[in-house]
C-alpha cells in the first residue's frame, strides 16, 4: 500500500516538528464533514493525534507512531452513506507554512556552533552528526539538517559569514535531499570538497541541485544511492556526470577526466612599433612628414597649400565624452565631428572642408603646435601605383594660448597621390586629437632634437653621431628626422648601410618640396 | 568641379557616406564581438590588416587572425568618414572610415583604440547591388607601447 515505507527512527523532542510528516488522505474526503471525520478517527484510533494544518479531509501529522495508528483506523468508520473511510498515509516534507524562521536564539547558537566547527586555516566546516553537537544538546537546540529550515539556515550563516568555505562536511545528518544546498553554488563558490557520506540519499538525482559546484573531492559512501549502480565505473560516471572536475570520490583517486580545448584563447599578439611595409614607402614617407610637419609646426601654415590636391578634405574628430576632454580640447570642439554625436546632414557635411583653400584655412585656426617627431608611429595602410594611405600617431604640445606646453596625443590618416616629381600629394585628410595620457606627457619630448647648428648632439655617443650625420647628408632628412629613423631602427648599423644602398638606387631625390 | 551640379553631386556623396559608415561599424563590431568567424567575409580576398604594427593579409591569414584574438567587447565612441578622392582609387567609390573608442579583450583590461578602414563598393555576383568591402585595416591601441 502506497505510503507503507515509514520511517520510525526519530525521538520527538519537546516542540520539534519530527522531519517527515505523514500525510492521510481520505480519497473523496471532501465531501466529509471535518469535525465529524476527525471525531470519528480520534475514537477509533488508539492514540491520540493533533492534526497540524490541513483543509478538510488532508491533514498532517507529527509522528510516525501515530500515524500508523491511525492507517489502522481504516475502513473502521462507516460514513452517512455507508461508505468505509479510507485512510492512507504519505510521507512527505513539512508544508511550507509551517516553516517559520528559526528562533533568533536557536540562529545564534547554530552560528556559535558553527563558528567552533569552522578552522579558518584550511577553510573547512565539520557539520558531522551536527544534531548531537553537545553545545547545541545543552541549548535544547536540535539542528535536524534534513530540515530545511535548518539547512537553509545553515547554508544562509555560511553565505554571510564564510562565503569562501572550501570543504564541508555533512555526513551523519540523515540527509535525503539536496534541495537546500543548491544554493551553496552561488554563496560558496570556492567550494572545492564536500562530504555526503552516511546520509540518506536514494537516488542520484539528489545529485543534479549541486550541479554547478566546481567539486574536487566528494564522499557519497554509505548512502542508499550507491548500491543502485551495478558497478564502481557506472557508479564514478554518474557521479561525475554532475562534477565533471571530480578527482577524487569516496577517498579514492579517480582517473584524469580527459576534457575539450574550449576555452577561448586569452592572448593577444605582441604590438609592434611603425609598418611601413618596404623601405622605399617608408622614405617617401619620412620625407613628406618631414616637410609637412615642419611647416606645420611654423606658425604659418599657409604654405600647405602646395601640399594639398585641388579637391581635398580634411576633417577632425575628438572623443567627446570625458569633459576634461572637451574642456582641454575646446579650440578644437567647433569643428569636431563625430558622426555618433551629430546627426544633422547639414553640419555634417559642413564640417567637412573640402577644397584645399577651406582645408589650410582650418588648419591655419587650429591651435599652433610643437610636435615631439621621436614620438610619430606609422602606420601604411595600404599602397597601390595611385594611392598611399598611412596613419600617423604621437604626440604634440600647445605652443601658446590658454594651454601652453599641455601635451595632446594625434592620430591622423592620410590618403596620398603621387604627384609629378614631388612625391605625394593629400587628398584624404582625418585628424583625431585628444588629451595625452600620464605616460605620453613624461616621455614626450625626452629626446632633445638635434638642431643644424649644434650638429653633434652631446647625448648620443661618437659612432652614433657619425652614424647620425653620414644618414641625414645621404638621405636629405634633416638632423631630427634621420635620428627618429635611425632610433626606430634601433642603431643598427647594418640596416643603415642597407639604406644608402636603396638611397642609391632608387633616387630618392624626389623630395616632396614645399 | 564646382558647377552647380558638381557641388551637388559632392553634397549627395557626402551625405550618403555618412550613412553607409554608420551602417558599416554597426555592421562591422557586431560581427567582431559576436560572429567572429564570419568576420573575413567583409574583407576583399587581398585585404590587408595592420593591427598594433602587425601585418596581415588575405583572406586566410585574417581568418586564422581573428580567430586567434580571444572574445572582444567593442564600444566605439566616435566616427569620422570622407568619401575617397576618385584621383587615388581610379573610379571606384572608396569610403574612408574612422573610429575611435574602448574595446575589452577577454582576459584583458579595456583599452582605448584608433582604427580606421577603406571601404570599397564591388559588383556583387549574386545581387544588383554593390557590396561595401574592406580593403584595408588599420587598428592600433592608444597605449600600445605600454
Amino acid at each position: 500500500m502506497p505510503g507503507d515505507n515509514i520511517s520510525l527512527g526519530s525521538k520527538l523532542l519537546p516542540g520539534m516538528l519530527f522531519f517527515l510528516c505523514l500525510k492521510p488522505r481520505i480519497p473523496y474526503g471532501k465531501k466529509y464533514n471535518k469535525k465529524w471525520l476527525l471525531t470519528a478517527l480520534q475514537n477509533k484510533c488508539s492514540v491520540p493525534f493533533k492534526p497540524v494544518h490541513g483543509h478538510k479531509a488532508q491533514f498532517y501529522l507529527e509522528d510516525a507512531f501515530t500515524a500508523h495508528a491511525l492507517v489502522r483506523a481504516s475502513r473502521q468508520i462507516t460514513d452517512s452513506e455507508g461508505y468505509k473511510v479510507l485512510v492512507l498515509m504519505n510521507p512527505c516534507p513539512p508544508p511550507s507554512i509551517l516553516n517559520t524562521e528559526l528562533k533568533p536564539q536557536d540562529t545564534a547558537w547554530l552560528k556559535q556552533c558553527m563558528a567552533k566547527r569552522f578552522d579558518s586555516s584550511q577553510r573547512t566546516l565539520d557539520l558531522n552528526q551536527l544534531r548531537s553537537d553537545p553545545d547545541l544538546v545543552s541549548q535544547n537546540v536540535c539542528p535536524i539538517l534534513s530540515r530545511k529550515i535548518f539547512m537553509d539556515a545553515v547554508v544562509k550563516i555560511i553565505e554571510e559569514n564564510i562565503p569562501e568555505l572550501v570543504h564541508l562536511n555533512l555526513s551523519n545528518n540523515k540527509l535525503y535531499q539536496l534541495d537546500s544546498l543548491a544554493d551553496l553554488i552561488t554563496s560558496a563558490p570556492h567550494l572545492k570538497a564536500l562530504n555526503l557520506s552516511h546520509n540518506q540519499l536514494k537516488t542520484e538525482k539528489v545529485l543534479d541541485r549541486l550541479k554547478g559546484l566546481k567539486l574536487v573531492d566528494l564522499w557519497l559512501e554509505h548512502n542508499p544511492l550507491c548500491d543502485q549502480f551495478k558497478d564502481q565505473p557506472s557508479y564514478i560516471s554518474a557521479v561525475r556526470e554532475r562534477f565533471p572536475q571530480l578527482v577524487k570520490l569516496d577517498g579514492y583517486d579517480l582517473p584524469l577526466p580527459i576534457v575539450f580545448d574550449v576555452v577561448a584563447t586569452s592572448t593577444i599578439p605582441p604590438c609592434k612599433g611603425s609598418y611601413f611595409g618596404s623601405e622605399e614607402i617608408m622614405f617617401l614617407i619620412l620625407h613628406f612628414l618631414q616637410q609637412y610637419f615642419s611647416v606645420y609646426d611654423s606658425g604659418d601654415r599657409q604654405p600647405l597649400l602646395n601640399a594639398y590636391h585641388d579637391g581635398a578634405t580634411f576633417s577632425l574628430s575628438q572623443p567627446s565624452s570625458q569633459s576634461l576632454s572637451r574642456c582641454l580640447l575646446r579650440e578644437y570642439h567647433k569643428d569636431s565631428r563625430n558622426l555618433k554625436h551629430l546627426k544633422d546632414p547639414s553640419t555634417r557635411f559642413r564640417l567637412l572642408k573640402h577644397t584645399r583653400l577651406n582645408v589650410v584655412a582650418l588648419l591655419n585656426k587650429l591651435p599652433k603646435t610643437q610636435h615631439d617627431i621621436a614620438s610619430f608611429n606609422i602606420d601604411v595602410n595600404t599602397h597601390t601605383s595611385m594611392l598611399l594611405s598611412f596613419t600617423v600617431s604621437g604626440v604634440f604640445k600647445e605652443v601658446e594660448g590658454a594651454f601652453q606646453d599641455g601635451v595632446r596625443a594625434f592620430s591622423r590618416v592620410f590618403i596620398a597621390v603621387p604627384a609629378g616629381n614631388s612625391g605625394l600629394c593629400i587628398v584624404n585628410d582625418q585628424l583625431f586629437v585628444r588629451i595625452a595620457t600620464m605616460e605620453e606627457i613624461c616621455s614626450a619630448f625626452a629626446t632633445p632634437a638635434p638642431t643644424p647648428s649644434s650638429s653633434l648632439v652631446p647625448a648620443l655617443s661618437t659612432p652614433k653621431q657619425e652614424m647620425l650625420s653620414t644618414f641625414s647628408l645621404k638621405s636629405g632628412m634633416n638632423l631630427e628626422w634621420s635620428q627618429k629613423c635611425l632610433q626606430d631602427n634601433n642603431w643598427d648599423f647594418n640596416i643603415a648601410a642597407q639604406i644608402f644602398t636603396q638611397l642609391k638606387v632608387t633616387n630618392l631625390e624626389c623630395i616632396f618640396r614645399l | 568641379d564646382s558647377t552647380g551640379k558638381g557641388l551637388l553631386d559632392f553634397r549627395s556623396h557626402v551625405d550618403a557616406s555618412c550613412r553607409y559608415s554608420e551602417e558599416f561599424t554597426n555592421i562591422y563590431y557586431d560581427c567582431m564581438d559576436k560572429k567572429r568567424r564570419t568576420l573575413t567575409r567583409l574583407y576583399l580576398d587581398k585585404a590587408t590588416l595592420v593591427w598594433n604594427g602587425n601585418a596581415v593579409s588575405g583572406q586566410a591569414a585574417l581568418g586564422e587572425f581573428f580567430e586567434s584574438l580571444p572574445s572582444s567587447e567593442f564600444s566605439v565612441q566616435t566616427l569620422d568618414c570622407q568619401p575617397v578622392h576618385e584621383l587615388a582609387t581610379q573610379g571606384q567609390t572608396t569610403l574612408l572610415v574612422v573610429t575611435a573608442g574602448q574595446v575589452k579583450f577577454d582576459g584583458h583590461k579595456q583599452r582605448y583604440f584608433n582604427q580606421n578602414f577603406l571601404l570599397t563598393a564591388q559588383a556583387s555576383p549574386t545581387s544588383d547591388q554593390p557590396v561595401w568591402k574592406i580593403a584595408s585595416d588599420c587598428f592600433r591601441f592608444q597605449d600600445w607601447s605600454s
